[in-house]
C-alpha cells in the first residue's frame, strides 16, 4: 500500500480566481440579497465545532483562494483535492470493516466470512485485557476475556487469528491502540509471518500504536505514563521504518478523541500535536523526515456535520503538506501526502430506534468519501447495543459497496473542491486547527500536555457541551430528544467467552515452553527498557521465546511504572 | 453527601462516567470520581469514604461478572448505600442485576434527568434520615 503520489512538485499559478470589479459588483449584489431576505437579529448558525455558518455563500467568500497555493490539483501539493491523481477512478478506498470477539479462531471465522462478502482490508479489534496487558487466565481479565475484541495471550494465538488468510496477500490493520501492547502484538505478528515463510518486507497494513489512546482517550486500573507509551510507540514506529517498509506503523488517533467528545478542530490539532512529536523524536534517533513522513498515517472520524468532516480531511492534507514541506523540510512528495482511515462515528449513533443508524452511516460514509478517505469502516447499526452481528456488519459493507458502485461519485475527484461553502469551511478548520495545535505546543508539547490531564480535561470539557446541547434541546438527535418512540427488544450480539478456551491453552503453552528461556528473555528485556535502547528486538525475542503478551506486558509495568492518571472530579 | 463514581473492570470508556459525576455535582453532591476499579478496590473506598450512593459504569460488558461480584463483597463488608449501574446494559440483563441488589440500571439512551431526580431523591430522602 504504497503512497502512490506522483513525483515532482506539481505546478502552481499565482494570482486571484476572480476579476476584481466583477467581484465588487457580486458583494453589493450579496449585501442586497441579506438586507432583503434577512432581518438584522437573524437566527444566527454554526458547525458542531462552532465555526458559524453564513445563509448562503458566493465567490467573495471565496476571493482570496489562490487555486495553485491552496488548492493544487490532485496527487500533487497541497493535496487539498485528494492524496492521489485520480483516487477512486484508479483504486477503490479498502473497504475495512471491523472484527473482533472471542477466541482467536471466533475472530478467524468473522474474518473470512468477511473477505467472501467482499472486504478488501482486514481490522482486528483487540480485547480489553489484551488492550491493557493482561492474560486471558489473569484475575484481571476475568470480565472481560473475549470482550471488544479478540483475545491474543501468545504467539500461537496469532498464527491461530490469520488462519487460511496469507499475510502478504492482504492489508492488515490491527487496532493495536496502545503502545504498550502494539509492540508485542507487532512482534508477534512479525514472528509469525516470519514462521509462515513471509518476510517483513511483504507485510502491508497499520498498527494504531497511539500512546494517546493509552494516556488520554482511554483509562485503565495501571496505565503506563505517557513518557514510556510515546517511547514504546516510537521504538515501534522505529523498528519497522528499518524492517516492514510497507507497513503504517502507527495511525494517529483522531477518530477516538472525537468519539470521547473533540471537535474536528481539537481531532486535527491533537493529531497535528502528536504527529509533530513522533517526527521530531524520530529525528533524534537518526532517521530524517523523509524517512519517517511516508510511513504515518491517520485515523478520522466521519460524523454528523456533513460538510465539516469533509472540510476537516480536506484541511488536514493541505495543514500536512505545508508543515512537512515548509516547517519540516522534507523533500520528497509521499512525505507530503497524508493518508488516512476513516471509521463513521459510533458515539452518534443511537440506542433508541437503531435503524435509523443505517441512514446515519451513510450519510457519514458519503462525507468520507467525498473527503477522499483511503480506507473505510462503516459503523454498524447496532453500535450501541453491541458488537456487529454477521447481519449488520454486512449490511455496513453493503453501505460501502453501494456508495462505491452506485452513486457515481467516485467518477471525479474531490467534486465538493471549488464549492464556495466547502472552500471557506476548509480555511476555517486549517486556520482554527493551526491555533490548537499552537495551543498544545504551548503547554509544551502533546506528551507534557497529556501528562498533566490537559487532554483528557480538553475531552471531557467538550463532550460535556455536547451532552448539555443534547439533553437541552440544542442539537437534535431523532429518536432520543425528537420523535421519541416505542422500541422492541433487539438481538445483541453475543461475544463468546474466551477465558476457559484461553485459560487451557495457557496452561498448555506455558508447560510445552521453555520456562528458563522465557525468564532469560524477559530480564534481557528489563535490560533494554532501563537502558533507553529500542525494546521491539528485545520483545519480539521474549515472545519468539514463548513469553505470553501479559508477561512481557508485566515487564513494562514494573519497569517503567504505571502512572496515577490525573482523573477528572465531580 | 458523597457518590462515588467508578468505572468496572478494564472497560476504556470514561464519556458516560464523567458525564454522571458532573450531574450528581450539579445535584448537589459531594462526588469521588475513582475511574477504573475492580471490585475489591471500589468496595474498600466505599468502607473509606461512606458514601451515599455509588455509581458504577460499564460498557465493556464487564457488568455481567463484576457487579454480582461488587454487591456481594458490599453487602459482606456491610455496604448500604445504593449501587446504580450504567452504560450498556443490554434490557435482558437487568433482572439478573436487580436480583443481584442494584437499585437501579441507566441503560443506553436513559436520560441524564433521571440521574439527576434519583439523586434528589436520594438526598431528600438522607435529609429525613439524618434529621430523626
Amino acid at each position: 500500500m504504497g503512497a502512490g503520489v506522483a513525483s515532482g512538485a506539481g505546478e502552481t499559478m499565482e494570482g486571484s480566481l476572480f476579476d476584481a470589479s466583477t467581484l465588487a459588483g457580486l458583494r453589493e449584489m450579496f449585501a442586497r440579497w441579506r438586507a432583503r431576505h434577512l432581518a438584522p437579529d437573524h437566527d444566527r448558525r454554526t458547525t458542531a465545532a462552532g465555526i458559524p455558518v453564513e445563509p448562503v455563500y458566493g465567490p467573495a467568500d471565496v476571493a482570496d483562494l489562490d487555486y495553485g497555493r491552496d488548492l493544487g490539483l490532485p496527487g500533487e501539493p497541497p493535496f487539498t483535492r485528494g492524496v492521489h491523481p485520480t483516487m477512486y477512478r484508479q483504486r477503490a478506498w479498502t473497504m475495512r470493516p471491523l472484527a473482533g470477539y472471542g477466541t482467536p479462531e471466533d475472530t478467524n471465522e468473522r474474518l473470512r466470512y468477511l473477505l467472501r462478502q467482499g472486504a478488501t482490508g482486514l481490522n482486528i479489534t483487540f480485547d480489553y485485557p489484551t488492550l491493557r496487558g493482561y492474560d486471558s487466565d489473569a484475575p484481571e481479565a476475568r470480565a472481560e476475556a473475549g470482550l471488544g475484541g479478540v483475545a491474543i495471550d501468545c504467539l500461537d494465538d496469532v498464527a491461530r487469528l490469520f488462519a487460511g488468510i496469507p499475510l502478504d496477500g492482504v492489508s492488515v490493520s490491527l487496532v493495536t491502540c496502545n503502545p504498550g501492547m502494539a509492540i508485542i502484538a507487532m512482534a508477534m505478528y512479525v514472528a509469525t509471518a516470519r514462521g509462515a515463510g513471509v518476510s517483513p518486507d511483504r507485510l502491508a497494513g497499520t498498527c494504531q500504536n497511539d500512546f494517546l489512546m493509552e494516556c488520554a482517550v482511554t483509562t485503565a486500573p495501571e496505565p503506563l505514563a505517557p513518557q514510556a507509551s510515546f517511547r514504546l510507540s516510537c521504538d515501534t514506529v522505529e523498528y519497522c521504518l528499518r524492517h516492514l517498509p510497507r507497513w503504517n506503523p502507527i495511525s494517529f488517533v483522531g477518530y477516538n478523541l472525537e468519539e470521547a467528545g473533540a471537535t474536528a478542530v481539537q481531532e486535527v490539532g491533537f493529531v497535528f500535536a502528536h504527529a509533530r512529536a513522533v517526527v521530531r523524536e524520530l529525528e533524534r534517533r537518526g532517521l530524517g523526515v523523509d524517512q519517517v513522513a511516508p510511513r504515518l498515517s491517520f485515523f478520522f472520524s466521519a460524523g454528523n456535520d456533513f460538510f465539516e468532516h469533509v472540510a476537516k480531511y480536506r484541511a488536514a492534507r493541505r495543514m500536512w503538506c505545508r508543515m512537512m514541506r515548509e516547517e519540516f523540510g522534507a523533500q520528497d512528495p509521499r512525505a507530503w501526502a497524508l493518508r488516512f482511515h476513516v471509521q463513521t462515528s459510533g458515539v452518534a449513533l443511537t440506542a433508541q430506534q437503531p435503524e435509523v443508524n443505517i441512514v446515519r452511516s451513510a450519510y457519514h460514509a458519503l462525507a468520507a468519501v467525498l473527503g477522499g478517505a483511503q480506507s473505510l469502516h462503516v459503523s454498524a447499526y447496532d453500535e450501541a447495543l453491541g458488537l456487529p452481528t454477521e447481519e449488520t456488519i454486512t449490511l455496513a459493507l453493503r453501505t460501502q459497496q453501494v456508495l462505491l458502485g452506485e452513486s457515481n461519485v467516485t467518477a471525479t475527484v474531490d467534486p465538493l473542491g471549488g464549492g464556495y461553502y466547502v472552500e471557506r469551511l476548509t480555511d476555517e478548520v486549517e486556520a482554527r486547527a493551526w491555533e490548537f495545535v499552537r495551543s498544545v505546543e504551548a503547554q509544551g508539547g502533546i506528551v507534557a500536555a497529556t501528562e498533566r490531564g490537559w487532554v483528557h480535561a480538553e475531552l471531557a470539557r467538550s463532550a460535556f457541551e455536547y451532552q448539555m446541547g443534547v439533553k437541552e434541546g440544542r442539537i437534535e438527535v431523532v429518536g432520543v430528544n425528537r420523535f421519541v418512540g416505542p422500541d422492541q427488544p433487539r438481538r445483541v450480539f453475543v461475544q463468546p467467552p474466551a477465558a476457559p478456551r484461553q485459560s487451557e491453552r495457557l496452561r498448555a503453552w506455558r508447560e510445552a515452553r521453555d520456562g528458563d528461556a522465557v525468564k532469560g528473555a524477559l530480564d534481557r528485556l528489563e535490560g533494554v527498557l532501563r537502558a533507553g535502547g529500542n525494546a521491539f528486538p528485545a520483545v519480539l525475542e521474549a515472545v519468539e521465546a514463548g513469553a505470553t503478551l501479559g508477561e512481557v506486558h508485566r515487564r513494562f509495568r514494573e519497569t517503567l511504572g504505571v502512572w496515577a492518571m490525573p482523573l477528572l472530579g465531580g | 453527601m458523597k457518590a462515588l463514581v467508578a468505572i468496572l473492570g478494564l472497560d476504556s470508556h470514561w464519556r458516560g462516567s464523567v458525564m454522571v459525576a458532573r450531574v450528581l455535582k450539579d445535584a448537589g453532591l459531594e462526588v469521588v470520581y475513582l475511574g477504573n476499579q475492580f471490585p475489591e478496590q471500589l468496595v474498600a473506598s466505599a468502607l473509606q469514604e461512606d458514601p451515599a450512593v455509588i455509581a458504577v459504569s460499564s460498557l465493556s460488558g464487564s457488568h455481567r461478572v463484576l457487579v454480582p461480584e461488587l454487591m456481594r463483597l458490599l453487602r459482606a463488608r456491610g455496604v448500604q448505600a445504593p449501587v446504580l449501574v450504567g452504560g450498556a446494559i443490554p434490557p435482558q440483563d437487568v433482572p439478573a442485576l436487580r436480583e443481584a441488589g442494584v437499585a437501579e440500571v441507566f441503560g443506553p439512551g436513559r436520560p441524564l434527568d433521571d440521574l439527576t431526580a434519583f439523586a434528589r431523591d436520594l438526598a431528600a430522602t438522607e435529609r429525613v434520615r439524618s434529621s430523626r
